[in-house]
């Protein structure tokens, strides 16, 4: 075990330099100077001003060194919790991840747990009544699931609220420590509807899960004995086809984020997407890369641990 | 390949029932200036034209008749998709077939390269390739195509590391072929189903990745008649014009739901441990 997660650490950390090289270096491929864009976007008149603005924009940034050093100092910082400024928003980077940061993993938690509530019981009902109309039901309801998108979904559920509910996207965020019911109000739709996306393939892994476990001789045996049914299925089966679930749910969890930002962008929920979506669209650089390398971080960490847990929990995986 | 036409109706139901959709997407992609009454940026009409007999889809925000930008969009969802489908998966498969070959140094590297590519959730790297290349249609396809890239090098990789362990391999390489020769004429013909897989299975991913990323902003500029862009044109009428989110989005399950019909099939029919299974 001691090897494997070794290994596996070992793993981690290239990829994680691999990533933030790749995030600096397709930030460095952008079109026009960083600063310059910034004086060009205030729009002042003297372009002598503007020039001094530009070199001055420039040695803030540290855009005058070479690329390498700019990267080392990048990561230098980034590692301190230091990522520099962001100009559209003028507060530290560090202080827009502070605040966004919770909030979008917030949402990450609530849509897995909205999900695990919902599919596995839902394939496991459809494994244990296989073939029957309740079976077919699942599966057409979770297969729908996978072959709307999520921004479509999005939308027809926040017609629905906005229409029949008179719903509006709230203008203030308000923490969960503050108000959880307010909170709850704001970040349960988004949960749900990304929840009912990730759901299909749940409840598929679930249900083929079961199926399989369910022909084993040990749940043979224990009917034989005469457990009743529900013994059978929760104490036998459903333990013992929880395992892949458990690592499924948990790189999902990783997968998430992607779907998170499409959901913040529809729900109005101020956090890390629409953070990173509005910085694109201002160029605001500092805090694209930032955003990014923390996503990448979260998505890394994630994976690491579902690999721990799953070997932790399947002992043929460290010693293969 | 020589699947039988009847046959594949028979035995796929449900995977010719995606052909039909994936025909009719692809007709009205080709046909597309031929069945739009209108252009695609043609403007001039009056704006959130409910649908009627004249727009049956009504008008969007700026006065263009969503009927024709759907059927226009369906024309770029599927360029977009296919075009970076095929350099992709191309792509990618060669890289993992090659490294797979060499093994070594040069497939450790290669691993650790894929590892930070997929290091980023697929929407977040599609999102910081745009905002890096500048939003046209052109370099939406190339943003896809360094996403499916490792995907398909990763997969391919398997499958030619599987292969290589075969009698055969070994038989060529002892009979004196050249690097290039053993992976042109045995490695990539035995890696070939895995491709055709990966190409089937990814159009409509590539189709909703692309949809999401004019989205949230960062795809094809706001005027091209893209499904995604349409819709979020739409989110921000919702209540005056829900039409202009409800019939894009219907386009988009509908093709989405017709690749993928499809492509479980011809994986199925391609792949000798699926056929006959129930699934």
């Amino acid at each position: 075990m001691r090897t494997y997660v070794l290994r596996r650490i070992a793993l981690f950390v290239p990829t994680l330099v691999g990533a933030s090289i790749l995030i600096f270096v397709l930030m460095r491929l952008v079109p026009g100077d960083i600063a310059e864009i910034l004086v060009y976007q205030t729009g002042s008149e003297a372009s002598a001003v503007q020039k001094r603005q530009i070199q001055q924009i420039r040695r803030e940034l540290g855009l005058d060194k070479p690329i390498v050093i700019q990267y080392v100092e990048w990561i230098a910082g980034a590692a301190r919790g230091d990522f520099g400024y962001s100009y559209t928003q003028r507060r530290p980077v560090s202080d827009i991840l502070k605040e966004r940061f919770p909030r979008s993993m917030e949402l990450a938690i609530l849509t897995l747990l909205v999900a695990t509530v919902w599919s596995v019981p839902l394939g496991v009902v459809s494994a244990v009544r296989q073939n029957t109309v309740l079976d077919y039901l699942a599966r057409v309801l979770s297969l729908t699931g996978l072959s709307l998108p999520l921004f479509f979904t999005g939308a027809l559920v926040l017609y629905a609220l906005v229409r029949f509910f008179r719903w509006l996207p709230p203008l203030e965020f308000v923490a969960l420590t503050e108000n959880p019911s307010e909170n709850l109000k704001q970040l349960i739709w988004p949960a749900v509807v990304q929840a009912y996306y990730i759901s299909a393939p749940i409840t598929r892994l679930t249900r083929s899960q079961m199926l399989e476990v369910i022909r084993q001789d040990y749940v043979r045996t224990a009917r034989a004995k005469g457990l009743g049914e529900r013994a059978v299925v929760y104490r036998h089966a459903l333990r013992n086809s929880l395992l892949p679930v458990v690592t499924f749910i948990g790189w999902w969890g990783g997968r998430l984020l992607g779907g998170v930002v499409i959901m913040e962008v529809i729900f109005a929920v101020p956090g890390m997407g629409t953070a990173l979506v509005q910085a694109v669209s201002y160029r605001d650089y500092p805090t694209v890369q930032a955003i990014i390398l923390v996503m990448a971080l979260v998505f890394l960490g994630i994976n690491l641990l579902v690999d721990l847990l799953y070997a932790w929990l399947d002992p043929r995986i460290r010693y293969a | 390949m020589d699947v039988d036409v009847r046959n594949f109706l028979r035995r796929q139901p449900l995977g010719a029932a995606g052909a039909v959709v994936v025909l009719a997407l692809v007709v009205t992609a080709v046909a597309a200036p031929v069945l739009a009454p209108h252009g695609p940026k043609e403007t001039g009409f009056a704006p959130y034209l409910p649908p009627s007999g004249d727009f049956p889809m009504g008008t969007d925000q700026v006065g263009r008749d969503v009927l024709s930008r759907v059927i226009w969009g369906a024309r770029l969802s599927l360029y977009v998709g296919m075009a970076s489908v095929l350099f992709g998966i191309t792509l990618g498969s060669l890289w993992g077939a090659v490294t797979a070959y060499f093994g070594g140094a040069t497939d450790m590297g290669s691993q650790r390269v894929v590892d930070s590519l997929m290091a980023l959730p697929p929407i977040i790297l599609a999102l910081t390739l745009m905002a890096a290349l500048g939003q046209t249609v052109n370099n939406v396809i190339v943003a896809l195509t360094i996403l499916l890239i490792p995907t398909a090098a990763r997969t391919v990789r398997a499958v030619a590391l599987g292969v290589m362990a075969s009698p055969y391999m070994e038989a060529a390489e002892a009979a004196g072929s050249s690097h290039g020769r053993v992976i042109l004429r045995h490695l990539i013909p035995n890696c070939l189903a895995s491709y055709i897989v990966l190409v089937t299975t990814n159009v409509s991913y590539a189709i909703v990745v692309e949809a999401s990323l004019s989205f949230i902003g960062a795809g094809a500029p706001p005027d091209e008649p893209s499904w995604g862009g349409m819709l979020t044109a739409g989110i921000q009428a919702l209540e005056t014009a829900p039409w202009m989110v409800f019939f894009p989005g219907l386009a988009i399950s509908l093709a989405v739901f017709g690749l993928n019909l499809l492509g479980d099939a011809i994986r199925d029919v391609t792949d000798p441990r699926l056929r006959g299974g129930l699934g």
